[in-house]
């Protein structure tokens, strides 16, 4: 893993440019995640959150721009920027007829990885999944129980990145505080989390920055240091997403 | 473990744990080992009666009482072609040419009592062997198990999970194929172990068995690759199944038939009356020996009177008349000849149609590698025609010339008037028993290999088709991103 400094964020994207079937999705949009940070990026429907996403994850090229993931460029090393980075789509996809165990084996497993039960319990601990359920089939779990596995996924790769797709979309205000309150704890674990999502309630509750996405790019930025003002942020991402 | 083996043991198990995937595995497994108990039992009981008629035939040959030589002609004999150690695999052919022939003086017969002629019109739509199973039934397993095994973990996002871990596009094709394998295999593993036992105790050459076990793997490895790459290619999983449906009945069910059809268009046969009547025709031609005035018969016989240096037939030291069924019987022999040839020639140019169509067909490939390598492809009929000819010819010009040798112009020609001269034309019964036993000569390994080769050729050509396109596949999922 390349030598990382405090000052250099883990997550640093410059003028990055995507096109997606001729279209300019993103014009040169810059952000940055620190490691100990969570960063929540708000746009509308196909403003591009998914996009960035895609790039970080070396499944997109850019057009221009550059991006770097702990170092490194996902364009061309994605493999070593993959293993540096946990993914949570917006519906956590998981093989129904194998358990919450069975399940973090074999995603582990395909990059070698083999955790103890008891390594894998004390990630389940941390990511709140009841014990009765792990070893119950993922077909009957609930979003917010999928989640969990894919956290504690994460944690037992101990990943410096995290990037959430739309995480808390179809939860429930428990489930939601719930999950919040887990990337909160990521963050204390010294990981960099980029969420992309449209809840602004639960990105003003755990994000230390919010970032507005439009027109392919930020449009604004704001910090919690600031002091958040809900309905203030409401309007201006209303505003934001307007155009 | 590689990501590759570690995607393989997670797809099966995940098929292990799927009741649908559980059932159609049992039943293609439980149809393919039932199909090569059958191979094996009825292979044997086929054997058993056709060498039990074979015996008695000659028997009842041998045991004909003394008879005039040209009624032993007409008596004639029949012949049945051995059963191929390895027809109960795949009996090709076998069951629509028929497998015995009536041998008699002046005629070639065709071969009869086919096993569609004797069972109900359900053989027509295929015998449950490990040939029929493994050719139409196999690839619509591995099709059912495999056309979800990449298109839905891509609706789902379950592929993108796998690419985020640090998994490559290709590594996931290669796992699921590599797990459909396994299907494959055990799928063929009935049909192997029948393979093992017809040539550990039913006498099939091994390089036979060889090529069979080859070309089947070959054939399942090319619908594995197949459909693991449309499962990668297809926008989802309804496209993927009903492509790969669609491409199962084109090459399994339509095109076998159509290659019929159309290499009896492109090369068409006269039919049986057709030719009936133009040989009778030519047989005219010929002449008559029984024409006192016949222009080729009266050449023959100057011709044999020049020979023995006398001036009628009755001064000869021979039997005329047993010369003139001799000479009859060999003129109208390569007539018939000639004819069999044409038809063999046409047969082999629409056999060459229907093998040039195993390339827009796997199945039509390994078909015919199938029926060669098991000796029952109309290759190995006409050799059985062949030699029951030969045999034929023999055997009516020996009788021929007991008729010659051991009787008299005289006797012979007052045989119906002069009850003594009946008597003395009548040979004694052991010369029945000296005629020689038919005895079959199926193709040497070499040959068999041979007419395997293009077959085989072609399944190479196809798997060499089915990699490369599972290796564009997995470029195109690569830079797709899932």
């Amino acid at each position: 893993m390349p030598d990382l400094t405090a000052a250099e964020p883990a997550i640093d994207v410059r003028d990055l440019c995507v096109d997606r079937g001729g279209a300019p999705v993103l014009r040169n949009l810059r952000l940055s995640v620190n490691a100990g940070e969570v960063y929540a990026l708000l746009g509308g429907n196909g403003a591009g959150k998914s996009t960035t996403l895609a790039v970080l994850m070396g499944l997109l090229r850019p057009a221009g721009g550059s991006v770097e993931v702990m170092g490194l460029d996902p364009a061309t090393q994605a493999d070593a920027v993959r293993r540096r980075i946990a993914y949570l789509p917006e519906t956590v996809a998981l093989y129904e007829t194998l358990s919450a165990y069975e399940n973090i084996a074999y995603f582990l497993g395909l990059s070698g990885d083999r955790p103890s039960r008891a390594e894998m319990d004390a990630a389940l601990d941390a990511a709140g999944l009841q014990a009765g359920a792990r070893t119950r089939r993922t077909g009957g779990f609930s979003k917010g129980m999928r989640q969990k596995v894919a956290i504690a996924m994460a944690l037992l790769r101990e990943v410096p990145v995290l990037l959430l797709d739309e995480p808390t979309t179809g939860l429930d205000p428990v489930a939601a505080s719930d999950f919040n309150a887990l990337v909160g704890g990521l963050r204390e674990r010294g990981a960099a989390v980029l969420m992309v999502t449209h809840d602004l309630l639960g990105a003003a509750d755990c994000a230390d920055r919010i970032g507005f996405l439009a027109g392919g790019g930020i449009v604004e930025e704001v910090r919690a240091d600031d002091g958040l003002d809900v309905l203030a942020l409401h309007r201006r991402f209303g505003e934001a997403a307007a155009g | 473990m590689s990501p590759v083996l570690h995607i393989a043991a997670n797809e099966l198990r995940l098929m292990a744990r799927a009741r649908v995937a559980q059932l159609a595995i049992a039943l293609v497994v439980i149809l393919s080992a039932v199909a090569a108990l059958t191979a094996i039992s009825q292979g044997r009981e086929s054997q058993e009666i056709r060498s039990r008629f074979q015996a008695q035939a000659d028997r009842e040959f041998d045991g004909q009482p003394a008879r005039h030589p040209h009624r032993m002609v007409h008596y004639g004999h029949f012949v049945f072609r051995p059963l191929p150690a390895l027809a109960g695999f795949d009996p090709g052919v076998d069951a629509f040419t028929g497998s015995t022939l009536f041998l008699e003086g002046h005629r070639q017969n065709s071969a009869n009592f086919g096993d569609v002629r004797q069972s109900s019109l359900l053989v027509r739509f295929g015998q449950l062997t490990p040939a029929f199973v493994i050719q139409a039934l196999g690839p619509l397993v591995l099709i059912f198990l495999g056309f979800g095994a990449i298109a839905r973990e891509r609706d789902s996002g379950l592929l993108r999970l796998h690419f985020t871990q640090g998994v490559r596009a290709g590594q996931v094709v290669l796992g699921k194929a590599a797990a459909l394998s396994v299907v494959a295999g055990l799928i063929l593993a009935p049909a192997l172990g029948a393979l093992a036992w017809l040539t550990l105790v039913g006498g099939a050459a091994p390089v036979a068995a060889l090529t069979l076990a080859a070309g089947y793997a070959a054939y399942l490895l090319v619908w594995v690759l197949a459909t693991t790459s449309i499962s990668a290619l297809a926008p989802s999983s309804r496209t993927a199944l009903a492509s790969l449906v669609a491409a199962w009945a084109l090459s399994a069910i339509l095109a076998p038939r159509l290659a019929t059809d159309i290499a009896l268009l492109a090369a068409p046969q006269p039919t049986r009356l057709e030719t009936d009547i133009a040989i009778q025709r030519d047989l005219k031609e010929i002449g008559d020996s029984h024409n006192p005035d016949d222009p080729y018969f009266n050449a023959f016989r100057a011709s044999v009177l020049k020979t023995y240096g006398v001036a009628r037939v009755e001064d000869l030291p021979v039997n005329y008349r047993g010369l003139i069924a001799m000479e009859g019987e060999r003129l109208t022999s390569s007539l018939f000849e000639r004819y069999a040839e044409r038809q063999f020639a046409d047969q082999r140019r629409q056999s060459g149609l229907a093998l040039a169509l195993g390339l827009v067909s796997p199945t039509l490939a390994v078909r015919s590698l199938s029926m060669a390598a098991s000796g029952t492809d109309l290759e190995g009929h006409r050799r059985f025609l062949r030699q029951a000819e030969a045999y034929r010819y023999a055997i009516v010009q020996r009788l021929n010339r007991l008729q010659v040798e051991r009787l008299t112009f005289s006797d012979d020609s007052k045989r119906n008037s002069d009850p003594e001269a009946g008597r003395r034309v009548r040979i004694d019964p052991g010369a029945w028993r000296q005629t020689p036993d038919f005895i079959y000569r199926p193709a040497s390994t070499t040959e068999a290999l041979g007419a395997a080769t293009p077959g085989l050729l072609l399944l190479g050509g196809w798997l060499a088709l089915a990699g490369g396109l599972a290796w564009a596949a997995s470029r195109r999922l690569e830079r797709a991103g899932a």
